[in-house]
């Protein structure tokens, strides 16, 4: 995870941010001035496909 | 000739966020508690110094809109901070000093001051933290 600047009353916008000793992170982050980059990949998710006419199948043994 | 005239050379940033232009005036003072330690046979006050108490004050223009004055320190009252202020633009320098607060207090932010027809200023102060004049380019 890292920052990068977005005003430029920081630096350069699109750079990384790296804040020094005594920088309230929080309170750039809550005014708009850097955002959080999360650089981990993301996980793969599998999403299982739906079996064909399943709903319909339902919808038959209410009826 | 012993004179500093400021015009529009000072830097301003309040937790690393360059307010300069939202800034109109800017008091940094370096103190220490004066500790009394005249003793009898003495025949004037005699004092030594104590803690550091410094503080900076800090007229800005006050804006609501994003990433301005508002946006900076709503979200740092009430929490310690670093400002900086520097006599002019450039590097730090024994000639430009970069007054620096580290770990001030700002207790207090007027959130509105608001007059007709006038724009809207603000004072802020920050009290205590460390002070140091970073003269390292």
């Amino acid at each position: 995870m890292y920052y990068i600047i977005k005003s430029a009353r920081l630096g350069e916008v699109g750079t990384e941010y790296e804040p020094k000793p005594g920088i309230n992170v929080e309170a750039l982050l809550w005014g708009g001035f850097i955002a959080e980059v999360n650089d981990q990949q993301p996980e793969e998710v599998s999403t299982p496909a739906p079996k064909k006419g399943a709903k319909n199948k339902k919808a038959t043994k209410e009826d | 000739m012993a004179t500093s005239t400021y015009l529009s050379n000072p830097v301003v940033t309040v937790n690393a966020v360059d307010l300069t232009d939202q800034c109109t005036a800017a008091v940094f003072t370096q103190r220490y508690d004066q500790l009394e330690n005249t003793t009898f046979g003495k025949t004037a006050r005699t004092f030594q110094s104590g803690l550091g108490n410094h503080e900076v004050t800090l007229s800005l223009y006050n804006s609501y809109a994003a990433a301005e004055t508002f946006a900076t320190l709503e979200n740092v009252v009430g929490g310690l901070v670093t400002v900086i202020v520097k006599p002019a633009v450039g590097a730090d320098g024994p000639t430009n000093p970069g007054f620096t607060l580290t770990g001030a207090l700002l207790s207090e932010l007027p959130v509105v001051n608001a007059t007709m027809g006038e724009l809207s200023t603000i004072d802020v102060t920050f009290v205590g933290g460390v002070y140091t004049a970073d003269v390292t380019p």
